[in-house]
């Protein structure tokens, strides 16, 4: 059985944004980059099925600059067996990406497309979903319990107050939530073999989409700073001012 | 031949400008008009006539001069792409696991079983053992080794040296053992649950010198016996292998010792710092062990294998100090004193660029040792230099750590103070500051 994980370059998780000078987006010069971390729990997840017998062949996928290999070069250290990057210089959006995918699973007929729910940079939640409906495979998103068994994975999903369990027939998309597992880390003898791992590359053309943005970014703006809190003098001024200024009471 | 022209025109007219005659005839006004008139359209003749410019063609596009291509060596201090992920990896793993458990290992005066069993899934045993005996090791590798120690001591300085022990004894086997040597004990490092294991070198003494061991090694038919006290050994009472430096009548060697042997025993000695990696005296008295566990042959290099585990130390100290730098700048940025964040006191801020610029130092001193160390150059002098080096600043910058918290780094609720602790050890390992 063949898994498809596509993943994503974002900034790293613990740097802290700053927006650019002309409000285009976020400064990225000299930021440190990583994988998503959601996309990590969906590599971890294909690995885990790959240990357990369940699946035979991982391959790790991203849509992205050529930097990005860098972040295909983990997956494969943390257990995926090769990596095709799908080079572009465009700013890559969850249409384009999930058409893009769409060429990927029909080139590379996998079984299980298991991806993250959503990329920690600009948290559309959209691919996933988007690649479920333009294959018209069975979608499983949220997911934070995944089993694989007679052509079949059954999804226990993160919905609002409480869990629910569907069951996809294979080919399916699972999309992973924070709770499914927690990543490994890459050994260093893994990190070593990951570099004799193949990596492809191609060109949007080759597989015949286009990437043009769709979505115009009209502004990027910080959030508005938080008011420091005052302290209260008595217990009338605290009631007073739920009252008149917050106006909860 | 224009230039020429007018240089020969300009000189007769300069000459004709300073005479007296002008004056006499009242023609000086005119003369020097001509003069800068002549100059300015001289001048001009020439830029403009002198040079012709040629296209050569038109490019596509404008032509630039890329980078250097890659190592020449000489102050070439970029990492590769496996060995930056590496750090990436041995980082994250000193972030989740080092760092939450760091107080209560400290506490302890030991690194747990879990810890010790959550690093075996960065492979580092694996990683220093040939791939003959099951190891992933295919060149050596002392740059990576010293990258990984960094930055596990970025998490904590006592449970990396518990964790970096059994290495550095797989990668001295890798490096000097023998034959039988490597076959008796490598396989072991390479497999799920790899020995614990130590080095010996420093012992308790005023101006220690690893050249001249008070710990003897006399020769009694095929065995050696030892005897002394060696100071600062990690995991000294659980070790399952020793490496133990010792004087023999042919000058220092170094002796494999199976934990358990007679006459070995471990002493009481709570350090201040580093207390995580569980390091006590180790006392031998009359402890007999075969001839043929003297490490290496012929080829054994003493001074080499002492060289490496000080710049090894060197690193350690490198990666904890970043810590403090890491964990006192968004301190002092945020602490308000007088109304406004304290970085803005340049007291302050000098000691924090100061901090910066020493680190820096420590770090290129250190890679530049170890770089010549994995060329197989000669390293001995730069490694005495960043010993030197990291031995003072790193303790300085322990020091300035906990004086810019101020009350809070005098406490056990803030990092700094195990940090200043740990970092005085450098001061101390492989002998005093003055060696």
């Amino acid at each position: 059985m063949k898994v498809l994980v596509p993943i994503k370059r974002v900034v790293d998780y613990n740097v802290k944004v700053r927006v650019k000078a002309d409000q285009s987006g976020v400064d990225l010069a000299n930021v440190k980059m990583a994988m998503n971390p959601f996309c990590e729990i969906a590599v971890e997840e294909a690995v885990r099925l790959k240990e357990k017998g369940v699946v035979t062949e991982i391959v790790v996928v991203t849509v992205g600059s050529k930097t990005a290999q860098e972040q295909l070069r983990t997956a494969m250290a943390l257990g995926a067996d090769r990596a095709i990057l799908v080079e572009t210089e465009e700013n890559t959006q969850p249409l384009g990406v999930a058409k893009a995918l769409k060429a990927l699973v029909e080139k590379e007929s996998p079984d299980l497309v298991i991806l993250g729910k959503q990329a920690i940079d600009d948290d559309n939640n959209q691919t996933g979903q988007m690649l479920a409906a333009l294959t018209g495979m069975p979608q499983g998103t949220f997911a934070s319990e995944v089993n694989v068994a007679d052509g079949k994975v059954s999804v226990t999903r993160e919905i609002d107050g409480g869990l629910q369990t569907v069951e996809l027939s294979l080919p399916a998309v699972v999309t992973t939530d924070l709770r499914l597992n927690e990543p490994r880390y890459a050994s260093l003898p893994n990190i070593m073999k990951a570099k004799k791992k193949p990596l492809d590359t191609v060109s949007p053309a080759d597989l015949g989409v286009d990437l043009t943005p769709r979505v115009k970014t009209l502004k990027v703006e910080p959030p508005a700073e938080r008011q420091a809190g005052i302290k209260v003098a008595s217990v009338e001024e605290l009631v007073d001012k739920l009252k008149n200024e917050a106006k909860v009471i | 031949m224009a230039k020429d022209a007018v240089g020969y025109a300009l000189t007769a007219l300069n000459k004709m400008a300073s005479s007296d005659l002008l004056d006499r005839l009242g023609l000086r006004k005119l003369a020097e008009r001509m003069a800068y008139t002549l100059t300015r359209t001289g001048f001009q003749v020439i830029t403009t006539s002198a040079r012709t410019f040629k296209s050569a063609g038109t490019p596509n596009r404008p032509q630039r001069l890329n980078t250097p291509g890659h190592t020449t060596d000489l102050f070439d201090l970029n990492i590769t792409d496996e060995q930056q992920m590496i750090r990436d990896s041995v980082k994250a793993f000193a972030d989740d696991v080092l760092r939450p458990r760091a107080e209560a290992a400290d506490a302890a005066s030991c690194t747990s079983e879990e810890t010790v069993a959550a690093a075996l899934e960065l492979g580092l045993n694996f990683f220093a053992v040939p791939e003959a005996f099951g190891g992933a090791a295919s060149e050596r590798s002392p740059v990576t080794t010293m990258l990984v120690a960094e930055d596990l001591a970025w998490g904590d300085m006592g449970q990396a040296v518990a964790i970096l022990a059994p290495m550095g004894v797989a990668n001295a086997l890798t490096q000097w053992g023998n034959a039988d040597q490597q076959a008796r004990y490598l396989p072991a490092f390479a497999s799920e649950n790899p020995p614990k294991a130590t080095l010996a070198v420093a012992e308790p003494r005023p101006l220690f010198d690893p050249l001249q061991l008070q710990t003897t090694a006399r020769r009694d038919g095929d065995h050696y016996v030892l005897n002394g006290t060696k100071s600062l050994v990690p995991l000294a009472a659980e070790a399952e292998l020793f490496l133990i430096a010792a004087q023999t009548d042919d000058g220092p060697a170094v002796f494999i010792v199976e934990g358990g042997t007679d006459g070995l025993r471990a002493g009481e000695d709570p350090s201040m710092g580093i207390r995580a990696s569980g390091q006590r005296p180790l006392l031998l008295d009359n402890v007999r062990v075969p001839a043929a566990q003297k490490l290496g042959d012929d080829d054994f290099d003493y001074r080499a294998f002492v060289d490496l585990g000080t710049l090894a130390w060197c690193s350690l100290a490198i990666g904890t100090s970043q810590a403090v730098l890491d964990y006192v700048i968004p301190y002092c940025n945020e602490r308000k004193a007088f109304g406004e964040p304290i970085s803005q006191r340049q007291a302050v801020a000098f000691l924090i660029a100061d901090m910066a610029i020493e680190l820096d130092a420590m770090r290129m001193l250190t890679w530049r040792a170890v770089c010549r160390a994995e060329q197989g150059k000669s390293f001995r002098r730069e490694a005495h230099l960043a010993r030197t080096l990291c031995k003072e600043k790193a303790m300085k910058i322990g020091t300035d750590g906990v004086q810019l918290l101020g009350g809070h780094g005098f406490t056990k609720e803030y990092p700094v103070e195990r940090w200043y602790r740990d970092l005085r050890a450098i001061g101390v390992a492989f002998g005093g500051l003055h060696l």
